[in-house]
């Protein structure tokens, strides 16, 4: 039973993600997936992986986001969507990643409380499992137009 | 007829090896628990704590309980991932938590105070002249801390058994 324990601990999770951040990937009202924590332990997460990282704003809160830049990367986001068009640039400082949602009007991420640290990821999703017709794996396809 | 009595002795052998492999598993993974969600002994070393904790190396207990309910506060020395590279676990008191007003000095000439935001702690050695903290790279999200020292260990020869980092 330890064993299990442990087993699905390293490797990976089940969880169930809510909210509109993350719309289209996911619904707004909850969708199931698996995530794995290995590849965050060696390092072999990128950008245009969706990640479920611990809030740094309320630590018992788990988010899922998509990871845009690592750290020394140069990332331009949209600063208010809703309200203007202004673009800025930053680049990532050491240790931190910069995580956004694919709903940019509608999230709360790095846009609002900065790049953060890199230990913070706790799992990477690789594949939705519920609902059933939306089965299947989460390649990076979702990632926003590089050009906007 | 010799071969019969082979194989019967092999998987006599081969239950009891893995009967033993069993136990020595169970341990493993009972000691893997502990370790992780408990309480486990850590090696920590540096100039950054002390007086309070050794140069060379001290063997402490920590616990990893009590940042998951919320028990940590200002006046606790808790281990943190450090926000700057995040395979490094540094040692430092908890001098501010979120909402507090925090003052330090810059340069012995010029203090500055900051109030810690929500979700965050601001960390500090107790060697303030040796130490990377806070002070450097601002206030640290809670979910960094992995757990709270309580306890120095004298008895450092039993606890070589179990050192991890």
């Amino acid at each position: 039973m330890k064993i299990l324990r442990i087993g699905s601990n390293r490797c990976k999770t089940q969880n169930k993600a809510y909210g509109p951040s993350m719309i289209p990937t996911f619904n707004l009202t909850g969708d199931m997936f698996l995530a794995e924590r290995l590849s965050i332990k060696f390092g072999k997460v990128g950008p245009g992986d969706i990640v479920l990282l611990r809030s740094p704003e309320s630590p018992r809160k788990v988010m899922v986001k998509r990871l845009l830049g690592l750290e020394s990367h140069s990332v331009t986001y949209v600063v208010d969507p809703m309200n203007s068009d202004r673009c800025d640039t930053i680049v990532v400082p050491k240790g931190h990643v910069w995580v956004e949602g694919d709903n940019i009007y509608n999230s709360r991420d790095s846009r609002q409380f900065g790049p953060v640290p890199y230990s913070l990821l706790e799992g990477k999703v690789f594949c939705k499992i519920w609902p059933p017709k939306e089965f299947g794996s989460l390649m990076k396809s979702g990632m926003k137009d590089p050009d906007l | 007829m010799r071969l019969l009595s082979y194989m019967g002795q092999w998987k006599s052998a081969a239950k009891e090896v893995l009967d033993r492999t069993a136990i020595v598993a169970k341990f493993l993974c009972l000691l893997h628990v502990t370790n992780n969600y408990l309480c486990s002994p850590t090696l920590v070393y540096g100039p950054s704590m002390l007086p309070t904790l050794n140069l060379t190396g001290d063997v402490v207990l920590a616990e990893h309980v009590s940042h998951k309910i919320g028990k940590v506060g200002t006046g606790d020395v808790v281990l943190v991932r450090s926000p700057v590279d995040p395979r490094r676990i540094l040692t430092k008191r908890v001098v501010g938590m979120e909402g507090d007003t925090v003052s330090f000095y810059v340069d012995p000439m010029y203090s500055q105070t900051t109030v810690v935001p929500k979700g965050h702690v601001w960390i500090q050695g107790d060697n303030t002249y040796a130490s990377s903290d806070s002070r450097h790279f601002g206030p640290v999200p809670y979910g960094l801390i992995q757990g709270k020292v309580f306890f120095r260990d004298y008895v450092f020869v039993v606890s070589e058994f179990f050192i991890r980092m």
